[in-house]
């Protein structure tokens, strides 16, 4: 009798978890389906993108009438981000540089440099002209290694990833892997979609890059323009790192290193209690400081911390002008920047934190003034009636003063920065100073922490 | 003589008695009453859901003010500044409303959060860079960024972080656990232009991965766990 009851027992049980089985089982089937539609998308769509951007390219080469290049031109890059985008969904072992995605990037980068050359009157040179024939050439193959590996899949059913070592190459008995006959940029035929982009890579990575001024051609400063020359001892950038926690209310006390960073900025990291900061190897300044104390409640307003602010900044050594701040609650995050003449240097920026407890400077950040503060000429400009002249006639402006402004590809402009009203919204307008040509525009919108540039 | 309470004269003053309380609660909204252990309520709710708005997780929103809620008040009030005393009152509900609202346009109108790159870099953040110190997290944060201006990556927030293989924390589900306040404060910073990694495109913690490429990679410098390289 009990045998009976447990046999029943097992088999419900046993049915049970078939059934469950058989559930999971299908519902994965429809996941894999889903991501395999997606997956298909993503590279059906980047092969068109790349088609179409191959296409624009030269018509917009062929084109002769400056409106008809604009156009071409502009929906290369357009094209070229949209590529991107799809050639980041496909799915990859693991993520590195990827030479294919720099090359579209760059592609679509320098055909908007020449639209927006175009637009602005300008002609383009013959020399840009080979540029853009010699891109072309590249992307030809590019697009027909793509459209191989498409027609791939359709035919013998690729796979997505090269797939993991079965046992027995595992355990040693198996060939060599794939992937060896990828990474020397072989033509084997690839077993699957990653590995045939892979080799896309490997055979774009043996070309020169090109060289053009666009918004990549430097990405992080190679050589610091403010730091001062020479180099300082470990020991006596502990000296400096002790003279500012001196400064800055930690009296007496000896900081203890904490490691050394690389780079133009680089240089050796020190710690006391909470507080972490960085001096530079060259010119042995502060680049970088933190305090992570717990911060009583509030007993300073902002206007009171500004002052502190600016109290600190002179005892530091720096002469700079306050312009905007972000409140987080029980710290206030100040931006300072160099004013010389009248005219706001705005990449020349140090960036504070100061509590709102005690007034004390908990962070400094004085990367940007050290990698770009340098003595700069300014050519002649318009007078300031001349530009606001230039601005539209229904734009009601309150404050106005000279700047220098980044612009795309680490370069500044000489601006008349315009703060006005049109239309119910703030604006911060940039007319070059010397042409009167608008550079940018910012929006200022207030968020519950401060005013925002957008 | 006894008062003969009649049947329906109770029922009536129970009515009244009733709606007039019932209707007290159903209007209630935040900050009109002090709220502390032991609170429960629609304003209870509408406080929880705006903690956990900003990173300050209360679990459930049940309405019900427990010590969970309690210790995301008390985070709430040390990190604004305010005296911490576990307590929901004036001070606290209008911090926690104000920094909840919608940013305005300069005449007032309002034109939404406009921090969604920001949460979802927070939980980037939040899932690899949990436990790490606040500039390691803002580090993290500063990579991605970094990323954004180079031309082998996208050029979009989301299209960098959910790359394949990008991230493990995207490719173990732990993107999708809400992010902390520290982070959602970090990846602000980040976004606003700090730096800590100093120019950093990876960052790996050196006990928990073997991925030799990323190995390979020039280092720049350590914070925490993390060794942050080009």
């Amino acid at each position: 009798m009990h045998r009976k009851l447990w046999f029943g027992i097992l088999a419900a049980a046993f049915l049970i978890s078939l059934g469950w089985g058989f559930n999971e089982y299908r519902l994965a089937g429809n996941y894999r389906l889903a991501a395999e539609n997606n997956n298909h998308r993503a590279l059906t769509d980047f092969a068109s993108h790349l088609d179409q951007m191959e296409t624009d390219m030269v018509k917009g080469d062929v084109a002769s009438n400056p409106t008809q290049k604009i156009l071409y031109l502009s929906q290369v890059s357009s094209k070229s981000e949209a590529a991107l985008q799809d050639f980041a969904q496909i799915p990859a072992d693991q993520a590195g540089l990827s030479y294919v995605g720099a090359f579209i990037t760059q592609s679509g980068d320098f055909a908007r440099t020449l639209t927006q050359k175009i637009a602005g009157g300008e002609t383009i040179s013959a020399e840009e002209e080979k540029t853009l024939r010699d891109m072309h050439e590249r992307l030809v193959p590019v697009n027909q290694k793509v459209q191989t590996i498409m027609t791939k899949m359709d035919t013998e059913n690729l796979a997505w990833t090269d797939p993991a070592p079965s046992i027995w190459q595992r355990l040693g008995f198996g060939g060599p892997k794939i992937a060896k006959a990828t990474a020397d940029g072989s033509e084997a035929p690839s077993k699957s979609v990653r590995s045939g982009l892979d080799q896309l890579e490997a055979s774009l990575q043996k070309l020169p890059p090109f060289s053009y001024t666009g918004q990549y051609a430097t990405r992080v400063v190679s050589k610091p323009l403010g730091l001062p020359s020479g180099n300082v001892t470990q020991n006596q950038a502990q000296g400096v790192a002790r003279d500012f926690l001196d400064k800055v209310g930690y009296r007496n006390i000896m900081p203890e290193f904490s490691g050394e960073s690389q780079g133009p900025l680089g240089g050796y990291m020190w710690k006391y209690k909470e507080a972490n900061l960085e001096v530079t190897r060259q010119g042995g300044v502060i680049t970088l400081y933190r305090d992570q104390r717990t911060i009583e409640p509030r007993t300073l307003t902002i206007e009171e911390a500004s002052k502190k602010a600016k109290v600190a900044l002179q005892a530091l050594g720096w002469q700079l002008t306050l312009t905007s701040n972000e409140d987080f609650g029980s710290y206030v995050q100040i931006d300072a920047v160099v004013e010389k003449d009248g005219v706001r240097i705005y990449p020349d920026k140090v960036r504070l934190m100061i509590a709102l407890d005690n007034g004390q400077l908990i962070g400094l950040d004085a990367t940007p003034y050290y990698a770009f503060h340098h003595s700069r000429t300014f050519p002649t400009k318009l007078t300031l009636d001349q530009a606001e002249r230039k601005l539209r006639p229904d734009y009601k402006v309150l404050e106005s003063r000279l700047a220098v402004i980044a612009k795309s590809g680490n370069q500044e402009v000489y601006c008349y920065e315009f703060r006005g009203r049109y239309q119910g919204e703030e604006y911060l307008l940039y007319l070059n100073a010397a042409t009167g040509a608008e550079e940018k525009i910012q929006r200022i919108i207030k968020t519950p922490r401060g005013e925002f540039l957008q | 003589m006894k008062l003969r309470v009649r049947p329906w004269g109770v029922v009536l003053a129970i009515g009244l008695i009733l709606s007039i309380t019932l209707s007290g609660i159903a209007y209630a909204t935040l900050g009109d009453r002090l709220l502390g252990r032991g609170s429960t309520g629609q304003e209870v709710n509408e406080l929880q859901s705006k903690l956990a708005q900003l990173g300050y997780g209360v679990g459930p929103i049940d309405g019900k003010f427990g010590p969970k809620t309690e210790a995301a008040i008390r985070d709430f009030q040390s990190d604004r500044g305010l005296r911490v005393d576990g307590l929901a009152g004036t001070q606290t509900t209008t911090e926690l409303m104000r920094l909840t609202s919608q940013s305005t346009n300069a005449s007032g109108k309002a034109i939404g959060n406009k921090n969604i790159d920001a949460n979802l870099l927070a939980r980037c953040v939040n899932g690899e860079a949990r436990g790490e110190p606040f500039e390691g997290q803002v580090a993290v944060a500063a990579v991605i960024i970094n990323r954004m201006s180079d031309p082998a990556y996208p050029k979009t927030i989301a299209d960098i972080i959910y790359q394949p293989q990008a991230f493990s924390s995207v490719d173990d589900g732990q993107i999708n656990l809400p992010p902390s306040a520290s982070a959602l404060r970090a990846a602000e910073e980040a976004i606003n232009g700090s730096d800590p990694s100093g120019g950093a495109e990876f960052f790996f913690n050196p006990a928990k991965t073997s991925n030799r490429y990323i190995r390979s990679r020039p280092t720049i410098k350590q914070i925490g766990n993390h060794i942050f390289t080009k």
